[in-house]
């Protein structure tokens, strides 16, 4: 039987310069011109899900205590997990290295191949998001990480800022899979002011090991 | 002005966000000894105010939530009133 092959929404005209298979994704580890940053990199092969429950203060999905209220997350041991609403938690895993598997309880919908996902961390990522949404992501009240849910380039976004420190600031955007190309286009076509490029995954790899 | 609602969950959004869901009705009449002309009222007939009325929205762009809120109609404005905009069990939903 042939194996699946698992294809991202996202595509970058750059040069891919290392790359792997990972779970019949074929994931850029690096592409050629990377330059200094800030950078756009492709994490939809990155494991989601979406957990619902009508309680969820019972749930501990990976061991994680989910966040009391809706806008707040929590990132530990690589698993990022964004309140929603009174029902609703999404888990992304952020973590590379180890193989995530969908929980075996009620209440979890694998969306990894339903959506997109793209970090988006550098210097002046802030600047480029104020050009593409009027969510406030340098509202002093809120302390990183935490989540948004709204229009993102008139796309609906769940968007989890994970840090707000100067040039190691940095979101995680996802939206559904249709809008892949197109959200690709407007964010780079946005930050193209701010030299923003696309870079592979040992990029935020390496930028969320020192988060 | 543009319309902007407070969204329990979010705060205070743009006015696009949102999908406009009625007049609150109050609860959803007893079906014993409902007759098709009542319920036909229930749910088609409004009371079309010109002035403060309570009223749905779902937070379509956001978090998913279907709330209340209190409206002028007749200036557009979100007004506030306590104890509202609290997330209704019966009608809060997932995010689609």
């Amino acid at each position: 039987m042939k194996e699946i092959q698992r294809v991202s929404p996202v595509v970058f005209k750059s040069t891919p310069v290392k790359t792997e298979q990972r779970d019949n994704w074929e994931v850029v580890m690096e592409y050629s011109g990377e330059g200094e940053g800030p950078f756009l990199v492709d994490l939809s092969h990155r494991p989601r899900f979406d957990l619902q429950d009508a309680s969820l203060s019972a749930k501990k999905p990976f061991g994680i205590v989910i966040p009391e209220i809706p806008g707040n997350c929590v990132l530990e041991n690589g698993i990022l997990a964004n309140r929603m609403n009174r029902t609703q938690v999404s888990l992304f895993n952020l973590d590379g290295g180890g193989a995530v598997s969908m929980p075996d309880e009620s209440g979890y919908t694998d969306v990894t191949e339903s959506t997109v996902c793209v970090a988006l961390f550098g210097e002046n990522v802030f600047s480029i998001c104020e050009k593409l949404t009027a969510l406030d992501f340098m509202d002093s009240q809120r302390k990183a990480p935490f989540l948004f849910q709204g229009p993102f380039s008139h796309v609906p976004c769940q968007i989890v800022a994970l840090s707000k420190e100067g040039d190691a600031s940095g979101l995680v955007l996802t939206c559904s899979r249709g809008y892949g190309r197109d959200m690709i286009h407007s964010i780079l076509h946005a930050g193209e002011e701010f030299r923003l490029t696309p870079a592979g995954e040992s990029r935020f790899t390496n930028w969320i090991k020192n988060l | 002005m543009a319309l902007t609602i407070t969204c329990p969950i979010c705060g205070k959004r743009n006015g696009y966000e949102f999908r406009f869901g009625g007049e609150e009705k109050g609860p959803r009449p007893d079906e014993k000894d409902l007759t098709p002309e009542k319920w036909c009222d229930y749910v088609h007939m409004n009371k079309c105010v010109a002035g403060v009325q309570e009223e749905w929205w779902f937070h379509k762009d956001g978090c998913g939530s279907w709330f209340k809120i209190h409206r002028d109609t007749t200036t557009n404005l979100e007004k506030e009133v306590k104890d509202e905009n609290k997330v209704q069990k019966a009608k809060s939903g997932g995010q689609k």
